[in-house]
């Protein structure tokens, strides 16, 4: 057939170049489309990347100007990775993404099931339970801080109130519970954002399957499992992974609550990074720290590009 | 039909638990909420009672007042915080909108060399670290000279709000028939003039969006704006509360009331066109 023949002709790498640009010339119009917005991404992601990486093998000088930076080869990189602290992080930042991403999502899909069938107030309801997830992470951290207050925290007199404890707790000042306390923040502000990603993704399960099922004398758990779950495979692998890396990138409420303290003891990676560059002013070591988080969130990142394209064709079937 | 089967059970334990995790769980969003509203109303003496007053006995203004008036020390720095927000969240959405609709439309509908890796590239953005950003960008800043300036936030806001706009537009133009565009370029219209004149119009809901979501992501962010901003009169709100907080470190009601201040306009937004915006966030992963 003629196409076959064409795609073994185009196979070949002499004639493969001359297409390509054929192709680029025929579609030049097409490009300044994406001219501008390219040109903006350019300038502040495509330069960043390539100058944190440089950084990251000189020992630059608090003046920041990189006549005055030593080249000092992986000596960074090294320094990041064998110290405690790092370690210590790394842990702390793994348990505030697991649970922060498990809790939310299972709040959050909860909440998506049960809101999922008409009843009155349901809109209003919704629109209550996405109010977290737009209040500002600033504004929220400092109402937190006020709920978590040792002496006059709304929590803390609550439990006293009721008899839990015969004094206010200590929550953030706490190197048992700061920690704790702060993922209990970040869920309530997250739980939302799965709880409408899921809405949405139930909302592509045909309603003509549970009806069949339903006849076939599926119960609920059974519909659930076999029809609904099925169905949602896609948008939950999205939505973990989103949630995962918005954690991972996390940074506000750290830093408002207890700034990473007490004791390092709710420091996580970029409230880290953040005090070793502004903070200590090491760029060059707040950089190869920056390229290490990097290499960690494009191996999620290229996670993210599968399942999406997995979702699709999932979908397409 | 499934919903009227569930009415007609005697007793469904999955509505009930359904029932119980919603009231908790709005209990849980709600309350935090609630406190902060009712700390902001109480006058700084009855804020810092043990136990606390749960309901303010008598409650008051006076944090508002103070905040929204010009001629007081609070209220000018606060004004002023209000205003740089209120320019540089509106410059960025009205360029970002400007910027993303035509990129959108040229990868909703052509077939260019390299579309599909530049499209991922612009949704690979959001996978980065921030600080991977924060300290290249502090350097350029300052060579361009913008440290300070809240140019260097628009700047930096219209990146990140581009690829979800981006990707959130393109689902709206997929959505509009090619045919409606092939009848205008008929009729003697170039492709940007059919695409000005014909498909933007159509995707007006998409362009509300998408702006409301640049607009909101922009109000809240706080890294780049404490990172970049140093001068007082130069600070955006959430940036300039920290500074407020410190300052003023025991007045609980006032903070509150600046928190309060701060949260109703994304809020209202919100709730008013909350359709919108909640398509805005699932479009991307949802949409086929």
């Amino acid at each position: 057939m003629a196409t076959g023949v064409d795609r073994k002709a185009a196979s070949g790498t002499p004639r493969l170049r001359a297409p390509l640009l054929q192709r680029v010339w025929l579609h030049r119009v097409d490009y300044l489309y994406v001219a501008p917005a390219l040109g903006v991404m350019l300038l502040v992601i495509a330069y960043p990347v390539y100058y944190t990486i440089t950084l990251s093998f000189f020992k630059t000088s608090p003046s920041l100007a990189m006549a005055d930076s030593a080249f000092v080869g992986f000596d960074n990189y090294a320094t990041v990775l064998a110290s405690d602290s790092f370690r210590d992080t790394t842990m702390n930042t793994a348990i505030w993404t697991f649970f922060s991403t498990l809790v939310s999502f299972a709040l959050g899909f909860g909440a998506a099931l049960a809101l999922d069938r008409e009843f009155v107030g349901r809109g209003v309801l919704r629109g209550l339970l996405l109010v977290p997830y737009v209040v500002s992470a600033v504004a929220a951290s400092y109402v937190w801080r006020w709920i978590y207050h040792s002496d006059y925290g709304v929590i803390g007199a609550l439990a006293t109130a009721l008899h839990l404890t015969d004094r206010p707790i200590n929550f953030l000042d706490n190197t048992h519970t700061a920690l704790a306390s702060l993922i209990v923040v970040n869920i309530w502000k997250e739980f939302p954002f799965a709880m409408i990603m899921m809405l949405a993704g139930l909302q592509t399960v045909p309603e003509h399957l549970h009806r069949a099922a339903m006849v076939d004398g599926a119960g609920p758990w059974h519909r659930f499992w076999h029809v609904t779950a099925p169905h949602l495979r896609g948008v939950s692998v999205v939505t973990l992974l989103l949630m995962a890396v918005a954690n991972l990138n996390s940074f506000t409420i750290p830093w408002i609550m207890t700034g990473g303290g007490p004791a390092g003891s709710s420091d996580i990676w970029i409230t880290q990074v953040y005090q070793i560059a502004f903070g200590r002013v090491r760029f060059g070591l707040a950089s190869a720290y920056s390229v290490i988080l990097f290499a960690a969130m494009m191996a999620l990142g290229v996670a993210y590009v599968r399942a999406l394209g997995g979702a699709k064709s999932a979908r397409a079937e | 039909m499934r919903l009227a089967s569930a009415r007609r059970a005697p007793f469904d334990a999955w509505r009930t638990t359904g029932r119980i995790l919603l009231t908790l769980l709005g209990l849980f969003s709600g309350l935090p909420m609630l406190w902060m509203a009712l700390t902001s109303i109480k006058t700084q003496f009855a804020a810092l009672q043990y136990p606390p007053e749960w309901w303010p006995k008598d409650p008051t203004l006076d944090q508002y007042a103070a905040l929204l008036n010009p001629s007081g020390d609070v209220g000018r720095e606060f004004l002023t915080y209000l205003w740089n927000s209120i320019w540089i969240c509106s410059t960025t959405t009205a360029l970002g909108v400007a910027v993303a609709a035509p990129a959108a439309y040229a990868f909703s509908r052509f077939s260019f060399p390299g579309r599909v890796w530049l499209f991922y590239a612009v949704l690979l953005r959001n996978m980065f670290p921030a600080v991977v950003f924060l300290m290249p960008l502090f350097i350029l800043m300052r060579r361009l000279h913008l440290v300070n300036s809240g140019w260097s936030l628009v700047l930096t806001y219209l990146t990140f709000g581009l690829p979800l706009s981006i990707w959130l537009l393109k689902g709206f133009y997929d959505n509009i028939p090619v045919e409606i565009e092939q009848a205008a370029r008929v009729d003697g219209a170039t492709r940007f003039q059919a695409f000005v004149r014909v498909v933007l119009p159509l995707s007006a809901p998409g362009i509300v969006a998408t702006a409301i979501y640049s607009f909101i992501v922009s109000w809240n962010e706080y890294v780049y704006a404490t990172t970049f901003l140093n001068d007082d009169d130069k600070l955006t709100l959430p940036a300039g509360l920290q500074r407020f907080f410190t300052e003023y470190a025991t007045n609980w009601p006032g903070l509150m009331a600046a928190s309060f201040i701060m949260s109703v306009p994304v809020v209202a937004m919100f709730l008013v066109l909350q359709r919108y915006f909640v398509r805005a966030l699932t479009e991307g992963a949802v949409k086929s």
